[in-house]
């Protein structure tokens, strides 16, 4: 098989990383990034085979690859890299790039491209969102009811088609990386059995529910042994708190949708309204980590943040801080402040669905996709028993 | 060799550091009738050669080479030796070299001890021998190794229980408790910097965890366990005195690392590593020897052959950079490596009971911080000049050996007689001038 070197797929991917210098071109494929890696399997190569695919271009057997899902960005590669070329970088600023390739839309490409772009995406869907909430407010006293400002069934009609639009891309950006995936390993001749997928799914949603290899690449196994955290700071528990949080915070909305009338005043002390304010304390703190630590910058990997690292968990504390605000103001009317703060809510909030498959967000997608394909490659091949025929 | 230096002793040429670079360049100004002192650190001259076991790739046995340099240098009429001694400082005026030198105290009067050792042999303070690496140990009063020159007792301050039995036997009343550092200020026309080099420490790459386990150790110590005359005289892992069955040699373990600060290659390490092995597998005959390598640089005369011997001798060589060094039950070592050489299965984990680590070579001195001579980005003497590859910076300071940039022994002994040429070429144009100067102006 002849394969053209083309420079310009690291070109492009250095564009996605932080900082002004991923010198990944330094990298002379010594192998100390795989064997320091608590990740790195049977398979070999992760990340320094990643590493060379972008340096020669290959960019199908990149995007193919499961494997730059697999990294949880411990950052031990970067400390021991002896070429300084920053390979947990390199796999963030990856994966960055197959977001915005795995995407159709063209949309996450702009939003990764660029702190303008970023940006721009963000604006149109707030003044999207904004204009068609504006569009049915009614002309209340600033003493209405929260619902009464902007009708509760129009907020829950534009989501639900919000949910089935975001719904469709992400299966479609899905099918992208899954579809890579199968012509590569139907190049490479693994077989692949469909018996194995759903036990590979089944393997992969326990895995990132439970943060399986997440503990793996945060287990104090690393040389020399870090000082151990407390459990609390913990890098995997941190994201547990915010994944936690945030699953918690949509539980309670589905549940708030499902069986509570839209609007109807419930007190303080309903089950959902606990249940929502624990998952965003939760969530919170969980964020208020990950800033402390990306403001320190103190050592990998937080040590470069890329405009896209403190996009998303902003997007989500702003969501999360003016849904909390709003469920003050049910209770303690601030008058047109509060009719402010919950309109502000609400486009935020659609802002995050609406944004998922486009920003770091979209790791939920893809990691648990690649989990599962990870998994599935694994799965062991069906025994063929072949018994002699003689009776 | 006289330990008495003055002010108004004015040598040709000062050398800094009686290694194998400052001695044969020594020899070769001496032997030209010109008066050369040697400034030495350490309490003997020899430098790194004359603690190495053998030597690559002829397998000759470096105290045999470097013995008769030694005294060949310190009964030279023409040169002068101080050891104990470090420039301070260095200034140039009118072409005139100005040193300032601190003799450090040895407590024994050189001119009085007769080297009969009996103070040694008194002495009842022991501490780690730094001439073994650590592995055996000396008294606190001691010549500083069986072939140390000069053969002198030195006092070393920081472990004497200064408990007096030294001075009660020895019968030259030679020991002297209040001696003082000295410093002195020698004028001279030239200047060769032989500083040679340093190993970074084992423990320069927290992943290889030589901190936790004593069985991780750097090169020069398995010189001193292959020496013939070495702290065990044979071949046993400090732990715990197990003779070991399985070693490992780890390369580029100092070196070609940016993320210790030490990007450049430092070229010897390949071959005495090759070395070591082929001197372990006839210590060891059942040992297992591995290597582990990026790539084996064997470019001098006759090194390549040496490395094709090795395979040939059944020395394992595994490409890959080993990760990580993890401390195991009994002593032992893990090793964490992806290799090239199995594509079924680059990523292994290997277990030893022995590890070396190629340490990286750093200079052993910085010249730039209080002399006229510069330094280059690497730390090591600048060399500005493609053609006159000894010239430093500075007019009338040379530079031979290590002290420029990482080299083994061929090629430093190469460069001290280039650098020795060099000097005496600029002494007899400098002193040409000053003759027809005089002759113009009368």
């Amino acid at each position: 098989m002849t394969h053209v070197v083309d420079r310009s797929l690291l070109r492009k991917i250095k564009r996605h990383g932080a900082g002004s210098k991923l010198d990944v071109d330094a990298c002379f494929q010594c192998g100390n990034c795989t064997a320091v890696c608590p990740l790195a399997e049977d398979s070999g190569g992760f990340p320094r085979r990643l590493i060379r695919m972008a340096q020669l271009g290959m960019e199908k057997e990149l995007l193919a690859s499961e494997d730059i899902w697999r990294c949880y960005a411990c950052g031990e590669c970067t400390q021991t890299c002896p070429r300084q070329a920053d390979p947990a970088e390199f796999m963030a600023a990856t994966r960055s790039y197959a977001i915005s390739r795995y995407d159709f839309t063209g949309l996450a490409a702009l939003a990764n491209r660029s702190v303008l772009g970023n940006l721009a995406v963000f604006a149109l869907f707030s003044i999207v969102f904004g204009l068609l909430l504006a569009s049915a407010q009614a002309p209340v006293s600033p003493q209405a009811p929260l619902f009464d400002f902007i009708p509760g069934w129009w907020i829950h009609a534009i989501g639900v088609a919000l949910f089935v639009v975001v719904g469709i891309s992400a299966a479609l950006g899905m099918f992208a990386m899954f579809a890579r995936f199968v012509m590569g390993q139907r190049r490479k001749g693994v077989p692949l059995r469909l018996g194995a997928l759903p036990g590979a799914i089944a393997s992969a949603v326990t895995d990132a529910l439970m943060h399986r290899r997440f503990q793996r690449c945060d287990s104090g196994q690393a040389t020399p042994p870090p000082p151990v955290e407390p459990w609390y700071l913990r890098a995997w528990v941190v994201h547990a708190a915010v994944m936690g949080g945030f699953l918690t915070m949509l539980l309670a909305t589905t549940l708030d949708f499902l069986f509570k009338p839209i609007g109807s005043p419930v007190p303080p002390w309903y089950p959902m309204r606990i249940l929502g304010l624990v998952g965003g304390l939760t969530c919170l703190y969980g964020l208020a980590i990950i800033f402390l630590r990306r403001i320190r910058a103190a050592q990998p990997p937080w040590r470069k943040s890329a405009f896209s690292d403190w996009f998303f968990p902003s997007l989500l504390a702003a969501t999360v801080l003016t849904g909390l605000a709003t469920e003050v103001s049910v209770y303690a009317p601030l008058g047109s402040v509060g009719h402010g703060i919950f309109f502000t809510h609400v486009v935020l909030a659609m802002d995050l669905v609406a944004m998922l498959p486009l920003t770091k967000f979209a790791h939920v997608l893809y990691r648990t996709l690649a989990l599962t394909l990870f998994a599935w490659r694994h799965a062991p091949a069906r025994e063929h028993v072949t018994v002699d025929a003689q009776i | 060799m006289n330990t008495q230096i003055n002010s108004d002793y004015v040598p040709d040429v000062l050398v800094i550091g009686g290694g194998i670079a400052g001695l044969q360049s020594a020899l070769d100004l001496a032997d030209q009738d010109l008066r050369v002192l040697v400034v030495e650190r350490n309490s003997s001259i020899g430098g790194r050669m004359i603690g190495l076991s053998k030597v690559f790739p002829t397998l000759d046995c470096a105290s045999c080479i470097t013995t008769p340099k030694m005294s060949a240098a310190a009964h030279h009429p023409n040169i002068q030796i101080l050891t104990n001694t470090e420039v301070q400082a260095m200034e140039t005026r009118n072409g005139i070299h100005s040193v300032r030198l601190l003799q450090k105290p040895t407590y024994v009067n050189f001119d009085k001890c007769i080297g009969c050792r009996l103070c040694e042999y008194a002495c009842d303070t022991e501490y780690p021998d730094p001439f073994e690496e650590g592995l055996g140990s000396v008294r606190a009063i001691a010549v500083p190794f069986t072939n140390a020159i000069p053969q002198k007792a030195v006092l070393d301050a920081e472990h004497c229980a200064t408990c007096g039995v030294c001075a009660r036997v020895c019968p030259t009343d030679a020991i002297e408790f209040d001696q003082q550092p000295r410093t002195l200020t020698i004028h001279t026309d030239s200047v060769i910097v032989a500083s040679g080099f340093n190993l970074n420490a084992v423990t320069v790459k927290p992943q290889y965890n030589a901190a936790r386990s004593s069985n991780i150790i750097p090169p020069t110590m398995m010189e001193r366990l292959l020496a013939p005359h070495g702290p065990y005289g044979r071949v046993l892992r400090p732990s715990d005195g197990k003779i070991p069955s399985s070693v490992a040699f780890v390369q580029c373990a100092g070196s070609r690392d940016e993320s210790i600060g030490v990007p450049y290659c430092s070229r010897v390490c390949c071959m005495y590593a090759i070395k070591q092995a082929m001197l372990l597998s006839g210590a060891l005959p059942l040992a297992d020897i591995t290597i582990y390598y990026m790539d084996i640089r064997a470019f001098g005369k006759g090194y390549e052959q040496f490395f094709q011997n090795a395979r040939a001798m059944g020395i394992n060589f595994v490409r890959g950079k080993v990760a990580r060094v993890d401390p195991i039950e009994d002593g032992d070592l893990r090793l964490h490596v992806e290799t090239t050489d199995d594509a079924e299965n680059p990523l292994q984990e290997h277990r030893h009971d022995l590890v070396v680590l190629a340490q990286g070579m750093i200079p052993a001195w910085n010249p730039a911080a209080t002399t006229p001579v510069a330094c280059a980005s690497d730390g090591f003497v600048a060399t500005p000049s493609l053609t006159d590859p000894t010239a430093t910076s500075a007019p009338g300071i040379f530079v031979a050996g290590a002290a420029a940039g990482p080299k083994d022994i061929v090629d430093t002994i190469a460069e001290a007689g280039a650098a020795a040429m060099q000097v005496s070429r600029y002494l007899h144009e400098k002193r040409a001038a000053v003759l027809v100067g005089q002759a113009v102006h009368g």
